[in-house]
């Protein structure tokens, strides 16, 4: 969904974000430690992560963040800029998880809009929640 | 492993307000685009100049959680010098961090421009604020810190404040 773009006056308090489901898998997880330089084990040995209580390996808080990040800027188009954003993590996930990021704009004001966001898992739990500021295209 | 947190807590107290800038080095196109397709974000602005000209940037850019998201950019420890369960507190530069499990939850950023292939980055690490919280399972340090990403012209990129629960 790459190229659409919205523009301020596509969008007012109470809009919706169009949802974004990753299913991180495990060869995905070794990646992203890889390329984040973390070695921390939780993330890539099953055996290791269910010593301290684990049912599996477990996504990465950035890429939680990373998740929820590409969310909003997949749907707010290539020129829109995301200028603030932030993302607390409230629950694990595990690989094979379906994990779906929604959001609602909160506020829009002066060509840009402040977007509250959550990242679920798929029995419902939150894993995530953020927030972002988008600043938008005018139209015309 | 004997560390008193509430003593460490008064040993961080000094280092509050203080900073220490590292340099990062050259960002690679190479190395961010990777991280791109480890996130699973195949956003072309990423991966093709026209799309990114298209999009009103100089040329492909990093995607914005990159610089931040790196645990670790200096060349860590051998393996030897990871704790059991992987971790390092290299990361931490010039705080005395060594013995303790460090966790993160979040990150609250402003992304001020992007950052291109060939940019040089510094990173200023400056420490906000330590607190000591005494509870049932034991007690933990909230470590808050701030990190400035700057080009080699000292224009900031990205700024970062993150709170860390130590324990």
């Amino acid at each position: 969904m790459h190229g659409h773009q919205l523009c301020f006056e596509d969008l007012k308090t109470g809009s919706a974000l169009t949802p974004l489901v990753k299913r991180p898998t495990t060869v995905q997880l070794f990646r992203f430690s890889a390329v984040t330089w973390n070695a921390h084990r939780i993330h890539f040995d099953k055996p290791y992560a269910g010593t301290e209580g684990y049912p599996d390996v477990l996504v990465q808080a950035h890429l939680h963040g990373s998740f929820l990040f590409q969310a909003v800027a997949d749907w707010a188009g290539p020129r829109a800029r995301v200028t603030a954003f932030r993302w607390q993590n409230r629950g694990i996930a595990i690989a094979g998880d379906i994990l779906t990021c929604t959001g609602t704009v909160a506020k829009a004001e002066g060509g840009a809009v402040e977007c509250e966001l959550e990242e679920r898992n798929q029995k419902g739990d939150l894993c995530a929640s953020g927030w972002a500021r988008v600043e938008l295209p005018r139209r015309g | 492993m004997s560390i008193s947190i509430p003593a460490l807590a008064e040993e961080l107290k000094p280092y509050v307000g203080r900073s220490e800038r590292t340099d990062l080095g050259i960002m690679r196109k190479e190395t961010f685009q990777r991280f791109a397709i480890s996130a699973d974000n195949l956003n072309p602005i990423f991966f093709e100049p026209e799309a990114a000209r298209a999009a009103g940037y100089s040329d492909v850019v990093a995607p914005p959680l990159y610089l931040s998201a790196v645990r670790n950019w200096q060349i860590g420890p051998p393996q030897d010098g990871l704790r059991p369960d992987g971790t390092t507190s290299h990361e931490f530069a010039f705080l005395p961090l060594e013995g303790l499990r460090i966790m993160g939850g979040g990150q609250d950023l402003d992304f001020h421009a992007p950052v291109t292939d060939g940019t040089r980055v510094s990173m200023e690490l400056r420490l906000d604020g330590v607190e000591l919280k005494r509870g049932r399972s034991g007690d933990l340090l909230l470590i808050k810190v701030t990190q400035i990403y700057r080009d080699a012209a000292d224009r900031p990129l990205v700024t970062c404040r993150e709170t860390f629960i130590a324990r």
